[in-house]
């Protein structure tokens, strides 16, 4: 009974911590894209390890039904693919619509693609300070 | 084609990688200076099928520390498919990749029950490259 409390104490309040690292992440981190990566911390492990305190909690209180083991198997799996999907359609949302990033995101492969390099050669550096200046929307920089 | 045992491992060697990711993130937003190094890396994939770029995709984004911001389609002929990733804790570009990779080479495998092609040298070789024109 004891240890099982413990358990339940030790999964909430480590879920509820990471949100409370994420949120904290959040205000060191300088621009949108940086903020939605430090947030999947919250979404992919925080979240979860509440859910599965809360459902240890029902089991130790109410007994085993495969309804709720049911729900908490897709609630958990939700959490997964949702989050990620929202992240991903945040993140894309973010650079459409120009946000800045900060200047300080070295290399930005947006601004200067990637040449793969043939044979020996090494690199053309003037091609890649060439289209460092072009002027699109996701090129801006704070 | 799918092999579920190797695809449990993965998905198992994905929890490994998130509480990891986290702990690197949380270690660093202790440190005083110096909180992220923020870079956009471009990985030319070796995914194919529209399940294995969403699940390569999701699975970047996941994880801790890193995040798709754009993808670019491929076409039949030579220009692979492409994502774009935001990684704000690797060290360098090569290393950003290096991770990636090992991550599409785990997943690929479990997909199609046989490891996929090595990624192409000139990949990686060019990562580095603009790295050193850029230093010098």
């Amino acid at each position: 009974m004891l240890i099982v409390d413990v358990l339940i104490a030790v999964f909430v309040l480590t879920g509820a911590l990471l949100m409370v690292t994420s949120a904290l992440a959040m205000f060191r981190a300088k621009d949108a894209l940086s903020r939605i990566n430090v947030f999947s911390p919250a979404t992919g492990l925080g979240m979860p390890l509440v859910l599965l305190g809360c459902y240890i909690y029902t089991l130790q209180h109410e007994g085993f039904s495969v309804y709720r083991l049911l729900i908490a198997i897709v609630g958990f799996l939700s959490f997964i693919i949702v989050s990620s999907i929202a992240s991903n359609t945040l993140s894309r949302s973010t650079v459409l619509v120009g946000s800045p990033v900060h200047r300080y995101t070295r290399p930005n492969r947006l601004v200067e693609p990637l040449v793969p390099v043939d044979g020996g050669e090494t690199g053309d550096p003037t091609a890649e300070t060439e289209t460092a200046h072009g002027d699109g929307p996701a090129q801006r920089s704070v | 084609m799918i092999d579920p045992l190797r695809l449990l491992g993965y998905f198992l060697w994905i929890f490994k990688e998130i509480v990891s990711g986290t702990l690197s993130m949380t270690t660093s937003l202790f440190t005083p200076h110096g909180y992220s190094r923020p870079m956009i890396v471009q990985v030319p994939l070796r995914c194919t099928t529209d399940l294995e770029i969403t699940m390569f995709a999701s699975s970047i984004t996941i994880t801790p520390g890193t995040l798709v911001v754009a993808i670019a389609a491929g076409d039949e002929a030579d220009d692979p498919p492409t994502l774009f990733v935001h990684v704000l804790f690797a060290d360098s570009e090569a290393d950003a990749l290096d991770g990636l990779y090992d991550m599409e080479t785990r997943l690929l495998t479990a997909m199609r029950r046989r490891p996929p092609k090595p990624v192409a040298d000139a990949i990686l070789r060019g990562a580095q490259g603009t790295q050193e024109g850029e230093t010098a």
